[in-house]
């Protein structure tokens, strides 16, 4: 190998690698929960229904429900005036009804926990948990500690922080 | 005497026949007159549901139904009623609903978990009115 090829191809090297490197540092990271369901509408859930993102993560919420349409909608008084379920200085968020294959995303910046329903299936349980950072970030702001706006079964259904900490998500097994 | 018992029966029986039967020539093909919509005209829900096809309903007879369910081709293929659990347990009864067609081969009757329009959950109760009716509306 001749020094000029040598020195072409540690030019070009680095030059790739310098191309490449704003573009590593300012690929923001986004994480996809999808919107999911049996034939027959029995069951729904969103999967995974427990995750944990770093601070301004965006999260995309995908319909792969191909018989209903869903909602992914934050818990929050600006959303049919609900008890705030999320960190106190977050913007709340309220997708609108997803038909199939739509999808909605959300930047999640403040440190806290996040819980978030569809609106025509929380009866059925279709809520979810998002840990924004850890316990240790200034700022942060554990689980809402009411119970008085939300059902036995919506909070029997959302994943514990540690134990999304602990694993990264949580799915439930596809249903069906 | 007998006939005279026979003569309110036969009555009482042809009055709840013309009652149910709704002008079912006019709802054969996509789309029925009104007052019947399009669900998805009015709900955020496809247009066509796997399983139920296109669906049409009469907004004042929310949440029960009919719900008439269309194939691609606009065939009425099954007449659908939709019935929330927790109204059937409380006493609810939903009585004398119309047929979309009066000639049923099959019915099929499951649990769904709530969708926009019927939004807790409830039973779907399916009536196919031809024997592929329930193919025609699988896709």
């Amino acid at each position: 190998m001749t020094y000029l090829r040598r020195q072409l191809l540690q030019m070009g090297g680095g030059a790739l690698v310098t191309l490449m490197q704003p573009a590593i540092l300012c690929a923001a990271p986004l994480r996809e929960v999808e919107m999911r369901g049996t034939g027959r509408g029995e069951q729904v859930w969103f999967r995974p229904h427990g995750l944990a993102v770093a601070r301004g993560t965006t999260v995309r919420f995908i319909n792969r429900d191909r018989g209903n349409s869903h909602t992914a909608t934050a818990y929050h008084p600006d959303n049919f005036d609900r008890a705030r379920r999320i960190p106190k200085t977050a913007t709340a968020w309220d997708s609108d009804f997803l038909l199939p294959n739509d999808s909605y995303e959300v930047v999640l910046s403040e440190p806290g926990v996040y819980d978030y329903f569809c609106i025509p299936h929380e009866m059925a349980g279709m809520v979810g948990r998002i840990v924004v950072g850890t316990p240790r970030d200034p700022g942060w702001e554990g689980p809402s500690r009411d119970t008085s706006d939300v059902s036995e079964a919506v909070l029997g259904a959302l994943p514990s922080v540690e134990d999304i900490l602990n694993q990264g998500q949580i799915s439930r097994e596809d249903a069906m | 005497m007998l006939r005279s018992l026979l003569l309110p029966a036969a009555l009482t029986a042809m009055s709840a026949s013309l009652a149910f039967a709704h002008d079912t020539e006019a709802v054969k093909q996509s789309p029925p007159n009104e007052p019947y919509v399009q669900v998805s005209d009015v709900l955020p829900l496809p247009e066509f549901l796997p399983g139920l096809g296109t669906l049409f309903v009469d907004p004042e007879t929310l949440p029960a139904g009919p719900f008439l369910a269309y194939d691609h081709d606009g065939r009425l293929s099954a007449t659908v009623y939709m019935t929330p659990l927790d109204a059937l347990a409380e006493g609810t009864a939903y009585n004398d609903l119309h047929l979309g067609m009066h000639e049923v081969t099959s019915v099929d009757v499951y649990y769904n978990a709530g969708h926009p329009g019927v939004e807790v959950p409830h039973a779907h109760v399916v009536l196919y009115h031809d024997e592929e009716a329930k193919g025609r509306l699988a896709q």
